[in-house]
């Protein structure tokens, strides 16, 4: 029961990002609903897998990959990020 | 577990929409960042659903390919700019 509920919590975020891509104008925005959206909603739905197997000696992949993606996934957004404002809108005006 | 993966499946294939349409290079560099963690999520259902410890592994070095590709997308359209 709380697997389910911790990967129907996923799929919603996961479905609020994607229509947040979909939907948004700028760039910082479709970035804003990809990136957040996205490291939780995968967090949820990969909590909720491994809540679901139960705790097994062989989960530590999946908790491997959790925190893969906890630790890469901002990192990406805020390449993406960076690059979009560095060409752009040019340096920075404080510099 | 099959609607899970139908609704990721949904959701994949209408941030590859964007994808497609996205009108600057960085659009489409945050579609397809959001569609490989789209599908990071779907082999690790597939891995679960099916009890096999080498998917889970696909997965892993799925989702590491994929954060090292779109750094390197995001580092070279930094110094290059999006145009053709």
């Amino acid at each position: 029961m709380t697997a389910w509920v911790l990967m129907g919590i996923g799929a919603f975020l996961v479905v609020v990002g994607t229509i947040g891509v979909l939907r948004f104008r700028d760039v910082y925005s479709r970035l804003q609903a990809s990136g957040v959206s996205d490291t939780t909603g995968a967090a949820f739905i990969l909590l909720g897998l491994i809540v679901h197997r139960g705790l097994e000696p062989r989960d530590a992949t999946l908790a491997l990959l959790l925190l893969l993606l906890l630790v890469t996934s901002p990192i990406a957004t805020h390449s993406i990020a960076k690059s979009a404002f560095t060409q752009r809108h040019g340096p920075r005006e404080d510099e | 577990m099959g609607v899970l993966e139908g609704v990721l499946l949904g959701a994949l294939a209408l941030v590859l929409v964007r994808l497609f349409v996205g009108p600057t290079a960085w659009d489409r560099l945050v579609a397809a960042n959001s569609a490989s963690a789209r599908v990071v999520l779907l082999i690790s259902l597939a891995a679960v659903a099916s009890d096999s410890a080498a998917l889970l592994d696909i997965a892993v070095v799925y989702a590491a390919l994929s954060f090292l590709g779109t750094v390197i997308f995001a580092r070279t359209l930094e110094r290059s700019g999006g145009r053709r």
